[in-house]
This record gives C-alpha cells, structure tokens and sequence, in this order.
C-alpha cells in the first residue's frame, strides 16, 4: 500500500471558475445580477415582477431568468410583465448552477437589460453552494411557511446578505412572528439585512432594492 | 442533495487524472476535502461512490472524507483562522458564522467551500 498526495482538483473550484466567467459576461455588458432563491411558494417571481416595475420607473430595463426543474409558468409571468425572460428547465436538479446559467446568458439578449434577476430553483438547502457570477444573492422567505425557517436551513441563511420576509400582510391569519424570523436570520448573519416585504401590495419593494443596493 | 452530481464530478475528474498519470495498483481509498459550508450529507456522498465506481477500475475503492472546517479571514483587522460557530439549543448543528470573531467586521472565507480529492491509498500491482 501507499499514498499518493496532492491536489487532483477540487470540482466545485469549476464552479467558481463558471460563475467568474458569468460575472465577466454580465459586466461587459453592464448589467447588474441577482441571484433569488427561496423555499417553493415564497413569492419570489411575484416579488421580482414588484421590483421589475420600481426599477423600470427609475428607467432601468429588466430581465429575468425562470430557473425550475420543469415547466415555463414563472417564464410566462416574467413574459406577460413585458419582460425579456428565458427559462432554465434542470431536469430534476434541485438548484440552478454556474454551468446552466452560462448557457443561459450566452442566450439572452443582454444587450437590452440593465438588470438581470435570476430566480432559482425552489430550495433551501442546495442554491446556497452553487455561486452563479451574480453580484447579489437574495433569499425569500414567507411567512406562511412557519417560523422556522432559519432555524431549519442556517447555512443559506449564514451566507446571504439579504433576505426578505413576504407575505408580512398574512402574519396574523397563519400565527407566526415576522420579528422571530428575522432575530434568527440576524443571528447567524449579524452583517445581512432584513426587509419586511408584501409582495402583493408593494410594501417593503422600495426597502428592498435599497438594500439591493438599487 | 446534489451529492450523485458531485461523485459523479470527482469520478469523471479522478478518471481521467488516472488514465493521465497511471497508478501501479488498483485504488483501495480515495481521501477528499469537503468544507463545512457545504449542504452533503457524507453517508450519501459515499453511498454514491460506491453505485457510480461500480464496473469502473475504482470499483470497491472507498471515499474517505475529511471535513474541512470554515476559515476566514478579516480585512478590517487581519484576523486569519476559524470561524465562530452558533450552537443553539435545539438547533443540532453548528453554524459558521461569517464574521470576525476577534472584531466583528464581515469576513472573507478561505476554507470550507472544498470538495477535491486530495490523495489516493493504492494497493499492490496484482501478480507483485
């Protein structure tokens, strides 16, 4: 018996090569990136569509990128916004990774946008390990999914330095504290900032794209 | 959750290493690095070892991990090493957490994004 030691290659350093490939392509075109993941039913493409329309009254255009493990119904709201969209079917992979979404870009007209959402696959646990070449990473939790939520998925919550609590409006009828949500996320993200949002009614876009750095 | 997707990745990555840079003896211990940050659960990543190599010449080979803890580092004040961990009652995990803990300032990560083969365990040449 004996070792052989040294590097054979780490295969998610790929990853990162793929997103800073992405990051380049977006930049050279000038746009600005974000990465939105979220649990199934969060509101993150009605959320995108509320700060789709805040940014295109600043007069900024803006696309977004439907990443589901299948069918096109985000693509067709993104779509019926007026928004250039494209939609990136995994085939059962739970998260949307810096290959696909090179795929993506090299296929969206990029040219006609100045902001770029990127919604992933419906998951907690998965997203948080594959970096896309995005210059911001939003995470969307809603309120109806119990208070817990933190809790149960620290390590997204560790690594995203936005996330937003929706569907603050229904707090009451489903029993939970938006404030338990967001003392948790503050607890093992002391430098992440929270937004109370409402997609529906609009509360909290303004808020949110501030701390998007909009 | 995505650990058939990464075997299959460090398989395909060690093949073709192999058949590059020939071992004299069968693969017995595959030794890699994952980091702490990342969501893989080693029972599957091992589980999957064993159903991708089957039919393979790393076949029986056996994937020893070696968890990477998170490391960080501080621009504010130059502190370079593990991170603070949150352990909550209930919670059953320790959480990394991405600030400095000498002065609280957010870091960088040096480690704990890891998953590579770092060494090979190779057995006899057969007929030796």
């Amino acid at each position: 018996m004996h070792d052989l030691m040294g590097p054979f290659g780490d295969v998610l350093q790929r990853q990162l090569e793929l997103a800073s490939q992405n990051y380049a392509r977006l930049k050279a075109k000038g746009v600005r990136a974000i990465n939105v993941m979220g649990a199934i039913g969060s509101g993150k493409t009605e959320l995108i569509l509320r700060l789709a329309e805040k940014l295109r009254e600043r007069g900024l255009r803006v696309g977004a990128i439907a990443g589901d493990v299948a069918g096109d119904d985000d693509y067709q709201r993104f779509r019926a916004a007026g928004l250039p969209a494209l939609q990136i079917n995994t085939g059962d992979q739970c998260h949307l990774d810096a290959h696909q979404v090179g795929h993506a870009l090299e296929n969206f007209p990029l040219g006609q946008v100045d902001v770029l959402f990127i919604e992933n696959v419906g998951n907690l646990v998965c997203p948080a390990d594959f970096p896309l070449g995005t210059d911001a990473d939003l995470v969307v939790i809603s309120v109806t999914e119990g208070d817990d939520m933190v809790r149960k998925h620290p390590k997204i919550f560790a690594q995203t330095d936005v996330v937003a609590i929706n569907k603050v409006d229904l707090a009451a009828f489903v029993g939970v504290d938006p404030e338990r949500i967001a003392a948790d996320y503050r607890r093992v993200n002391p430098h992440g900032r929270v937004v109370f949002t409402a997609a529906k009614s609009g509360r909290g876009v303004e808020e949110l794209l501030a701390a998007l750095g909009f | 959750m995505h650990e058939y997707s990464l075997a299959q990745a460090l398989l395909a990555g060690l093949q073709d290493h192999l058949r590059r840079n020939p071992v004299p003896g069968r693969v017995v211990k595959v030794h890699v690095r994952k980091g702490e940050l990342l969501s893989l659960s080693e029972w599957a990543l091992r589980e999957a070892w064993r159903l991708l190599t089957e039919g393979t010449e790393l076949a029986g080979s056996e994937l020893v991990l070696e968890n990477v803890p998170v490391r960080v580092r501080c621009p504010a004040c130059g502190y370079a090493g593990e991170a603070r961990r949150l352990t909550e009652e209930g919670w059953h995990i320790a959480v990394p957490i991405l600030s400095c803990p000498r002065c609280g300032s957010p870091v960088e990560v040096l480690e704990g994004r890891d998953l590579a083969i770092v060494g090979l365990t190779v057995g006899e040449a057969p007929g030796t």
